[in-house]
C-alpha cells in the first residue's frame, strides 16, 4: 500500500492522519501494541486493489487422491492379519515324518523313551511311599470300605419326619430316604410316601377351607402348649411362607426303635402346667348398672323412726317462752303428790328459788334441752321441800295476784339486764371505736382523710330519699343507745324510767319517724299549716287561702323611646320623601365638570368574556352565556352534547401535529427504518429479506 | 496495518492507521487523540449498526480503506 510508504503525503480533503511512528507513539501512550507492519500478510489475502491470483480447486485430482489413499490403507491392513496369521498352523500343514520312514522311526523311539522316564518316575515315588509306610494303610482303607456292613445298628440317630401318631400298631410302614440335594451336609432323614401324600392332601384341605387368616385383634400374646408364653407375632399367617414349613420328627433309638413314651411324658408336663397356669387377664369390664341387685336390695332395711315428740315441741319454743316456763315450769306440775295440795310455801320458796333461776336459767336459757322441765323440777324439789301445809284457797288468790306482779318485775328486769349488756357492750365497743381515730375527728383536727366510699358518696352528690326507708338502722341504734346513756346515767333504777326503758328502743324510734312524717303531711293532709313556724309557712297558708295573687309575672321588658322607631312615628308624608330608583335617576348630585388633563385619554376597553375552562368566549357565546344566566336555565341535553363535541374536535384540531398525518405515518416510518437499518421499507413479500443486512455477531 | 477514515460529516474527517486485531474501543480511543473528544463519547456507525466496543475490527470485516461514520453521544 502506497500509504505505508508515504505516510505523510496522502491528507486530502481536511482528513487528518498520522504518521507510523507518530501513530506508534500514541498507541504506546494509550497503551496499545505498536502498528504491526506486514507486507506479506498483505500478499498472501489480497486487497481490493491488489487481487492475487489463486491456483483453481482441481476435483479430479482430488478424487484420485482419495482412491489412493484407500487402496493404501487396505494394502496395510491386509499385510497385519497376515502376520497374525502366518504362526498357527493349519490342518494342510503335516509334520514331516507322516511320508519319511526315518523321520517316523525317530518319532516313535522318542516316544518310547519318555514312557520308559515316565515309569521310571512312577517307581522312584512307589519307593519313597514304602519307605514311609503310607502305601499299606491306604490299601488297608480301600479294603475296610468295601467289607463293612450296614445293619441296623447304624439306624440309630436318623430323623423319621412324621409325627409319631402317624404310625400306629401292627401296620409296618417302608420308610425312604428323603431327598436332598447333592451338597447338603445334613442327616439322612426317613420317610413314607404314603403318609407324606396324606400330609399334602390334609394341607390342602385345609387351605380349601378358607379360613379368615388376618384378624389383628385376635393374635393376642398366649401361651404355649409349655405353658411357656409366646408373644405377639406380625402377621403370623406368614410364618409358614417365610420360615418354612415345620414338620414334626422323631429321632429313632439303637437298633432303629422308638417309642412314643418320651412323647406322652411331654404331654402329661404339658397338661399339668396348663392347669397350674393362671391367666393374667383382668376380669371383664361389667357396665355398672344404674339399679341395686337384689342382693343390694336386702342390705335396705326399712328403720322404724323413734316418735320423738318431746323434741318436736322443744324447738317450737321461743326464748322467752322458755323464761317464762322457767318460772312456771315449777308451777306447773299438775298436783303432783310430793308437792301436796297447797301452794303456798311452795310459792314463796319458789319466788325465791325462781329469782335465783332466772339469773341461772338465762344463760340456761340458750342451751334447750330435752328436760328443763325435770331439771328444774328437781331444782325446786331440791329447794322447796314444805309442800305440805294446806294453805287457803283466797291466800293463793293473792299470792297469785303478788306472783304475776313479782314475774312481771322479773321480766323487766330481765330485759333492762339483756339490754344494759347490750348497752355496755356497745358503750364498750364505742369507746374503743372513739380511740381510733374517726374521720370525723381527723377533720377536725384539720387533716383531710380521703376514702374510697366518702369520695364515691360526694361526687354522687346529696341522695334526696336519704334514711327515708327506715334503713338507716346503725345511726338510729347509735343515737337509741347514746341516748339511753344519758338517760341511765341520769336516772338509775326508778321504776318510772323502769317502765319506759324498756320501751325507750322502740320509743325513738317513733319519735323520729314522725317530724319526718309531719314535714311531708303538710300539702296533703293539714290543711292548715302551722303559721308559727316562720315566713315560709305563712306564705303557704295565705297561698292556699287564696289571698296572694299567684300569677306569675313575666320579666319586663325594656322600653324604648318611641320616636326611636320609625315605624311608630311614620305619617303620610314621608312617601314623598322616600328614595326609589325611579326618582334616583332624574337625580343628579356630582361634579359636573370634565377633565382638562386627560383630553386625548381613550381609553382601550377590552370586555373579554371566559368560559368555565378559560377559554375566551366568540361574541356569539358570550351573549349565549349571559341570556342563560338572564333566564335562569341553560341549553338541553342534545344541545350540550353537541357543544361539548365541538370543544372536543377543536380541541383534537389544535393538537394536530402540522406535519405529519393524522396517524403518524411518517413517524412510523422513520421508527421502522431504524428498526431494519435499511434506508427502504419492504412493503410486500415474506419477512425472510429483512434479515439479510443485518450484522450478527 | 489498516487505515480507516472516520468522518464527522460536519467538517472531521480523521485517517486513523490500526491494526485488524484492535478492538473499537482502541480505535476510539486513537480517534479521540486526533478529534479531540472523548473517546467514550463518540459513536461509530454504519447506517444503523453501531459498532461495539469489545469486538475486535477483523470481526467486524472492518478492511483497510474502509469509511466509518463518526457521531456523537
Amino acid at each position: 500500500m502506497s500509504t505505508v510508504s508515504a505516510p505523510g503525503t496522502k491528507s486530502g480533503g481536511a482528513s487528518a492522519s498520522l504518521s507510523i511512528e507518530e501513530t506508534n507513539k500514541l498507541r504506546a501512550k494509550l497503551g496499545l501494541k505498536p502498528l504491526e507492519v506486514n507486507d506479506s500478510k498483505k500478499t498472501e489475502a489480497g486487497t481490493k486493489e491488489d487481487p492475487v491470483v489463486v491456483p483453481a480447486i482441481n476435483p479430479i485430482a482430488m478424487k484420485q487422491q482419495e482412491d489412493i489413499r484407500v487402496k493404501l490403507a487396505a494394502l496395510k491392513e491386509k499385510r497385519l492379519l497376515n502376520q497374525k496369521l502366518g504362526k498357527v498352523k493349519s490342518l494342510g500343514d503335516d509334520d514331516g515324518w507322516l511320508d519319511d520312514a526315518v523321520a517316523w522311526v525317530e518319532k516313535s523311539r522318542k516316544l518310547q523313551r519318555e514312557k520308559e522316564m515316565a515309569e521310571k518316575r512312577a517307581k522312584l515315588l512307589e519307593e519313597m511311599d514304602e519307605e514311609f509306610g503310607i502305601s499299606d494303610l491306604i490299601e488297608e482303607e480301600m479294603q475296610t470300605k468295601r467289607q463293612s456292613a450296614y445293619t441296623s445298628r447304624d439306624l440309630k440317630g436318623l430323623t423319621v419326619q412324621h409325627d409319631i401318631e402317624a404310625f400306629t400298631e401292627g401296620q409296618s410302614v417302608v420308610l425312604t430316604l428323603k431327598d436332598k440335594g447333592v451338597l447338603d451336609e445334613e442327616d439322612d432323614v426317613l420317610v413314607n410316601v404314603n403318609i407324606l401324600d396324606k400330609e399334602r392332601a390334609d394341607k390342602n384341605v385345609e387351605h380349601k377351607k378358607k379360613k379368615p387368616d388376618y384378624k389383628p385383634y385376635e393374635e393376642e400374646e398366649s401361651v404355649d402348649d409349655m405353658a411357656v408364653f409366646k408373644g405377639k407375632s406380625i402377621l403370623s399367617k406368614y410364618d409358614e411362607e417365610i420360615d418354612g414349613e415345620k414338620k414334626k420328627s422323631f429321632k429313632l433309638e439303637a437298633g432303629g426303635t422308638a417309642d412314643g413314651s418320651w412323647e406322652k411324658e411331654l404331654q402329661q408336663i404339658r397338661e399339668t402346667l396348663r392347669s397350674q397356669a393362671q391367666t393374667l387377664d383382668m376380669p371383664q369390664l361389667k357396665l355398672a348398672s344404674e339399679f341395686y341387685t337384689e342382693e343390694e336390695m336386702v342390705t335396705f332395711k326399712k328403720t322404724k323412726r323413734r316418735v320423738k315428740k318431746i323434741r318436736k315441741k322443744e324447738t317450737r319454743l321461743k326464748a322467752d317462752d322458755l323464761l317464762v316456763q322457767g318460772h312456771e315450769s315449777t308451777v306447773t306440775d299438775y298436783g303432783s303428790r310430793e308437792r301436796g295440795r297447797g301452794w303456798k310455801f311452795h310459792g314463796e320458796a319458789e319466788a325465791e328459788g325462781n329469782t335465783e333461776q332466772a339469773e341461772a336459767a338465762t344463760p340456761e336459757v340458750q342451751s334447750v334441752s330435752d328436760d328443763i322441765r325435770v331439771e328444774n323440777m328437781d331444782i325446786s324439789d331440791d329447794e322447796a321441800r314444805a309442800p305440805d301445809s294446806p294453805v287457803a284457797i283466797e291466800e293463793d288468790e293473792a299470792e297469785m295476784e303478788l306472783q304475776k306482779q313479782l314475774e312481771k318485775q322479773r321480766r323487766l328486769r330481765q330485759l333492762h339486764k339483756q339490754a344494759s349488756d347490750k348497752v355496755v357492750d356497745i358503750a364498750k365497743k364505742l369507746k374503743s371505736d372513739r380511740k381510733d381515730e374517726d374521720a370525723d375527728e381527723l377533720e377536725r383536727k384539720g387533716l383531710i382523710v380521703f376514702n374510697a366510699t366518702s369520695e364515691f358518696c360526694r361526687t354522687l352528690g346529696e341522695i334526696p330519699t336519704y334514711g327515708l326507708a327506715g334503713n338507716r338502722e346503725e345511726q338510729e341504734e347509735l343515737l337509741d343507745f347514746e341516748v339511753e346513756n344519758k338517760e341511765l346515767s341520769d336516772d338509775e333504777m326508778e321504776l318510772d324510767r323502769d317502765e319506759t326503758v324498756g320501751w325507750s328502743t322502740v320509743n325513738l324510734d317513733e319519735e323520729k319517724k314522725q317530724p319526718e312524717f309531719s314535714a311531708t303531711s303538710t300539702t296533703i293532709l293539714d290543711e292548715e299549716p302551722i303559721v308559727n313556724c316562720g315566713l315560709a309557712a305563712a306564705l303557704h297558708l295565705c297561698r292556699n287561702k287564696g289571698l296572694l295573687d299567684t300569677t306569675m309575672q313575666k320579666v319586663a321588658r325594656v322600653r324604648s323611646s318611641a320616636k326611636s322607631l320609625p315605624s311608630t312615628v311614620y305619617a303620610i308624608e314621608d312617601k314623598m320623601l322616600i328614595d326609589d330608583k325611579y326618582s334616583r335617576r332624574e337625580e343628579y348630585r356630582g361634579f359636573t365638570q370634565e377633565f382638562k388633563e386627560k383630553e386625548a385619554y381613550r381609553p382601550d376597553v377590552k370586555i373579554d368574556y371566559v368560559d368555565e375552562s378559560g377559554r375566551r368566549l366568540t361574541p356569539k357565546e358570550a351573549f349565549r352565556q349571559l341570556s342563560h344566566r338572564f333566564h335562569g336555565k341553560g341549553s338541553g341535553k342534545m344541545k350540550t352534547e353537541k357543544r361539548m363535541k365541538k370543544l372536543e374536535e377543536e380541541h383534537l384540531l389544535r393538537k394536530m401535529s402540522s406535519s405529519d398525518t393524522p396517524l403518524g405515518t411518517v413517524a412510523l416510518l422513520q421508527e421502522k427504518q431504524k428498526a431494519q437499518k435499511t434506508p427502504y421499507i419492504v412493503l410486500s413479500g415474506s419477512g425472510k429479506s429483512m434479515n439479510v443486512n443485518t450484522i450478527t455477531k | 496495518m489498516i487505515e480507516i477514515v472516520c468522518n464527522d460529516r460536519l467538517g472531521k474527517k480523521v485517517r486513523v492507521k490500526c491494526n485488524p486485531d484492535d478492538t473499537i474501543k482502541d480505535l476510539k480511543k486513537l480517534i479521540a487523540a486526533q478529534t479531540g473528544t472523548k473517546w467514550n463519547k463518540l459513536v461509530l456507525k454504519k447506517w444503523y449498526t453501531i459498532f461495539k466496543n469489545h469486538v475486535q475490527l477483523q470481526d467486524y470485516e472492518i478492511h483497510d480503506g474502509m469509511n466509518l461514520e463518526l457521531y456523537y453521544q
